[in-house]
């Protein structure tokens, strides 16, 4: 049985059973505690999903991904706060924005090779962020824009939905990646020229997914800001996107479902290492660096390699 | 065994695990002798946070030696919620969702106190409040005090008392006593500042005030040689300063190597370190600092709270520790008087509060903000003075020593 | 006229910072984005070695620099080396090993400001403007040591070793020029030079553990204005982004003057890659 096309049932049944279990793991323990942890980590996978779509199939490492995470944050809070209009506008108002961010960004930017182009992603963001600063005025500054109200006030409820939400994108960028597009994306990470030799219209696609990547940063962006109940500049730090990168680097690049296992992981993780907070950013880089060195293909991946091989004749 | 198989069978021994650990996580200790817990969110990288802590310490000490309260002795944890609104949420939830306080005692950076506050309310859990100025926190209290009742701000004054505390300094003595009529007003671009500017321009030009120059700076600024130019230039003969989270340190060190031939003052919440002047080589001599409180008899608890303080940490409170202090007691207070320990009970009785706190009398207003006034909660003006000695200058009531300018503006 | 003064002092930090840091991309093809932490470093341990370990000054500032120098040759030998063969991953790793260094800088020291003491304590005024005795000394050892830096590459035999492998790193091996080597001796000027500005500048700009992150977002901006790779490209983006910054903070007001070099570098990365004196293109 092909649930969906290009995803076989081992993957498909793989999913869904993470899915269940993360959607009744809560449930198991009383407090709200865990929720929080996990609808934190879910919107984290949303983000990381999107990230890897477009820098994990090309290879071009976007370093500035906290921009449009940022925008799609801010553009809740402003329509939420300011205009006073209620909290499912977000949704679809943070996508758009975060996509006419990576229409402007992008055509300049998409030209530049490996690491010019993801410092000058990094450079917007830092712009971003500054900007926020200085109409401190219209942005809140700071302390950014408080009093958002929630989208959906029971926090398991609300869990729920994110981790519907991230199942669905998880499904429809991993369908994508399996697709033509994919296959397209991956080549363009191979070798451009040859590409552009064979007539494909590199740039349209490089753009596309660099503005799928951010329409789903900027939802994830929304669905945060309607659960912290704020937003703040502190989004669009390069410690946002460098948390990011981490975790797909230790789902595995490319493969779109490690990023979500990346994602989660770190995040328990993370929140296990509270008592020691100061230390997090420590952890996080020299994990970094150690994946770099050792486990260049990540540690979900891997992993669920070995397991679905265990049924296989070797 | 087919994979299928294989995974039922782990994710089933998962689960039961996993049923396991939490039915014994969440078997909760019903006894009546249970510890009131009680949840400090802060700074704690900084000697606001620092100090909070000690204080908070300092008091659950004393109450636990006589008993308790209503028999149940308290205990403290404590969440860093650095200067970041993000951060700060985390710890709020950390406190009231993991670790499960009764009660909150805390804050310092307005903009993250008013971040938490939604998660604050949603947790049911009374927050007082130590080092966060910003009116616009307790005027939530006002428009919705059914979900805001649990705020109440123990200290500092809110920023507009701030505001008429030094009106009040620049009328009666920088005009008054130092004949300065030019001024220029810093400061840091913060929430707080924010709200309290508007207030002191308006009431420093209503004293005759010459406002000569306004700025607010950004709170990373760490060279401030163009702004401290500006202020020169700008003919102002005192400098008025309004800085909590700015770089203090770097500020004085500046002014002092150009020699700026402007004197400041006005309130620095780093100043009110004890070890300020001596961590930045002396550089702070001649500023004058608001500070709530100092080693005088301003009320019977005041010297013997700055003592025992000393005894317990290497250096003199700063302001959060005041208030967190008296937090404490005010709160076993109303417990006491309430005869329970239910939050909406407790709520009433500390609505009633007239408590004579460190640095003041402690009352609140229908905003469950404290009130400043005569025998209440005041400024006062503190100068740092050779070898790092400091004299309380404004009021004239309360002066300790004389004032003096800058070295290099000596005649 | 203050703007002549202070402009002159922010472009020499910023060149000394610039300079090292396109000293190592031009021979090495490294952007080390760990290269702010060798500044902060540098300041630091200033800080250290007078407060804790009582030394004097200038010993200090001695000591400090040739440690950070050390440092930043194990750094490119142990963690960067490995992975040159691909920018991005000397990016990743450069930027890790920075985050490392600030949170050991944090968890040690807090994030409290540092006083580092300056050489100059005296107040000097120059054409009417009130300046700071060490800002003058900056701008004054900023230039010798670039100065320096510039005649040792050009005159020395060593020096011609390292502009012949930025040129042409085979060729250079065929020719016998031992790259690793090369590689380590200008990683170390380059830490080096960087720990001199942080040094310097520590007495009188911040120090605390982020202090790395402005500096590598301007030195980087200045090196793609300037053309990654040309050091006289990079001292004259230096000036050009310190004027601008200063100027900038003067008319307008300081919040903008972060934006100036980020927009600049943001800028010149879209339409001219090259920078404005840079022989390598970012294609």
């Amino acid at each position: 049985m092909k649930a969906f096309k290009g995803l076989d049932t081992l993957s498909s049944i793989g999913g869904l059973v993470a899915l269940l279990f993360l959607g009744v793991l809560p449930t198991l323990f009383t407090g709200k505690y865990l929720v929080g942890v996990l609808t934190v980590a879910a919107i984290y996978g949303i983000w990381a999903v999107s990230w890897d779509f477009m820098s994990g199939l090309t290879g071009r490492e976007n370093f500035g991904h906290s921009l449009f995470i940022g925008v799609g944050a801010y553009a809740a809070g402003f329509l939420n706060v300011h205009f006073g209009l209620g909290p499912w506008w977000s949704l679809p108002a943070s996508m758009l924005v975060a996509m006419v961010f990576a229409v402007v960004l992008g055509f300049p930017t998409l030209r530049l090779k490996g690491p010019y182009f993801a410092l000058a992603m990094l450079s917007s963001a830092v712009i971003m962020q500054r900007l926020m600063l200085i109409f401190w005025e219209y942005t809140g500054g700071e302390e950014g824009i408080h009093d958002i109200t929630p989208l959906i006030v029971n926090p398991l409820h609300y869990y729920w939905f994110v981790l519907a939400v991230l199942g669905g994108i998880t499904l429809l960028l991993s369908w994508m990646a399996r697709s033509r597009w994919g296959l397209i994306l991956r080549a363009i990470r191979g070798d451009e020229a040859t590409c552009l030799a064979a007539g494909l219209p590199i740039t349209t696609y490089k753009i596309m997914s660099l503005v799928i990547s951010a329409a789903f940063a900027g939802l994830g962006g929304a669905l945060y800001a309607h659960y912290q109940l704020q937003v703040s500049p502190q989004l669009f730090a390069v410690v946002t996107s460098i948390t990011i990168i981490t975790m797909v680097y230790v789902g595995g690049m490319g493969t779109i479902f490690g990023a979500v296992g990346g994602a989660l992981l770190l995040t328990v993780m993370t929140e296990g290492l509270r008592n020691f907070g100061e230390w997090r950013l420590m952890v996080y880089s020299l994990l970094l660096i150690f994946i770099l060195f050792f486990l260049p293909n990540g540690i979900i991946a891997p992993i669920w390699q070995k397991i679905r091989n265990l049924g296989r004749p070797s | 065994m087919t994979i299928a198989s294989v995974k039922k069978k782990f994710k089933s021994m998962l689960g039961a695990l996993l049923l396991c650990t939490g039915l014994l996580s969440s078997s909760v200790v019903l006894a009546q002798d249970k510890p009131v817990r009680i949840g400090v969110p802060t700074s704690v990288q900084l000697q606001v946070g620092r100090d909070t802590l000690t204080a908070v310490k300092m008091a659950v000490d004393e109450i636990n030696k006589k008993g308790g309260v209503l028999g149940r002795k308290f205990e403290f944890v404590s969440a860093d919620e650095t200067e970041n609104p993000e951060t700060g949420i985390s710890a709020i939830k950390k406190l009231t969702a993991d670790e499960k306080v009764d009660l909150l005692i805390g804050g310092y950076t307005s903009g993250v106190t008013l971040a938490q506050l939604p998660h604050i309310s949603a947790a049911k859990t009374i927050y007082l409040g130590v080092g966060a100025a910003s009116p616009s926190i307790t005027n939530k209290v006002k428009q919705d005090y059914d979900n805001y009742k649990y705020i109440f701000r123990v200290g500092p004054v809110n920023a507009a008392h701030q505001a008429r505390g030094l009106v009040d300094f620049i009328s009666k003595f920088v005009i008054g006593e130092l004949g300065y009529k030019k001024i220029a007003i810093v400061g840091e671009n913060a929430k707080w500042v924010q709200d309290l500017v508007p207030i002191l321009s308006k009431g420093a030009k209503d004293v005759g005030a010459d406002i000569r120059m306004t700025e607010l700076f950004d709170t990373q600024t760490s060279d401030f040689s163009p702004l401290l130019a500006k202020v020169k230039s700008s003919g102002a003969e005192y400098m008025v300063v309004v800085l909590s989270h700015a770089s203090s340190d770097v500020f004085a060190k500046q002014w002092h190597d150009a020699q700026v031939p402007v004197p400041y003052g006005g309130i620095d919440v780093k100043s009110m370190d004890g070890d300020f002047f001596n961590r930045i080589g002396g550089k702070s001599i001649s500023q004058i600092a608001a500070n709530f409180a100092v080693r005088a008899p301003i009320t019977k608890k005041t010297v013997p709270f700055f003592d025992e303080f000393k005894k317990n940490s290497s250096n003199f409170p700063v302001y959060s520790a005041f208030f967190a202090y008296d937090a404490v007691f005010i709160y076993a207070d109303a417990v006491k008087r309430a005869g329970s320990f239910e939050t909406d009970k407790v709520i009433k009785e500390l609505e009633k509060t007239k408590h004579e706190g460190v640095a003041g009398e402690i009352t609140f207003d229908e905003q469950h903000d404290v009130q400043a006034g005569p025998g209440k909660v005041n400024f006062m003006f503190v100068q740092w003075q050779e070898k790092g000695e400091r004299a309380v200058i404004y009021p004239k009531e309360l002066r300790t020593g004389k004032f003096i300018m800058p070295p290099w503006m000596k005649k | 006229m203050e703007i002549l003064i202070y402009g002159a002092v922010t472009s020499a930090i910023y060149a000394m910072l610039a300079v090292g840091f396109t000293l190592i991309f031009g021979v090495a093809r490294i952007l080390n984005l760990a290269h702010g932490s060798f500044y902060a470093l540098g300041a630091y341990l200033a800080y250290v070695l007078t407060t804790l370990a009582g030394l004097p000054l200038w010993l200090a500032a001695l000591l400090s620099i040739v440690i950070v120098a050390v440092f930043g040759v194990l750094v490119e030998k142990i963690l960067i080396r490995p992975l040159r063969a691909s920018q991005l991953g000397v990016l990743m790793i450069s930027l890790a090993t920075a985050l490392v260094v600030e949170q050991a800088l944090f968890l040690t020291f807090g994030s409290e400001y540092r006083n580092v003491p300056a050489f100059i304590e005296t107040k000097y005024n120059l054409f009417g403007v009130d300046v700071a005795g060490q800002r003058l000394l900056t701008l004054a050892v900023a230039t010798v040591s670039i100065g320096g830096l510039y005649g040792f590459i050009q005159f020395t035999r060593l020096g011609s070793a390292i502009l012949a492998i930025s040129q042409d790193p085979l060729a250079a091996k065929y020719m016998g020029i031992p790259s690793d080597r090369i590689f380590s001796l200008v990683m170390a000027i380059s830490a080096g030079l960087a720990a001199l500005a942080g040094v310097m500048a520590g007495p009188f700009l911040s120090v605390q553990p982020s202090m790395h992150l402005l500096p590598i977002v301007k030195a980087f901006a200045i090196v793609v204005v300037g053309g990654l790779g040309s050091i006289p490209g990079s001292i004259a983006a230096a000036f050009m982004l310190g004027y601008a910054e200063t100027i900038v903070a003067y008319m307008v007001s300081s919040s903008w003057t972060e934006i100036v070099s980020v927009l600049a570098t943001l800028l010149m990365l879209v339409f001219r890659p090259a920078g404005l004196f840079g022989k390598r293109a970012a294609f």
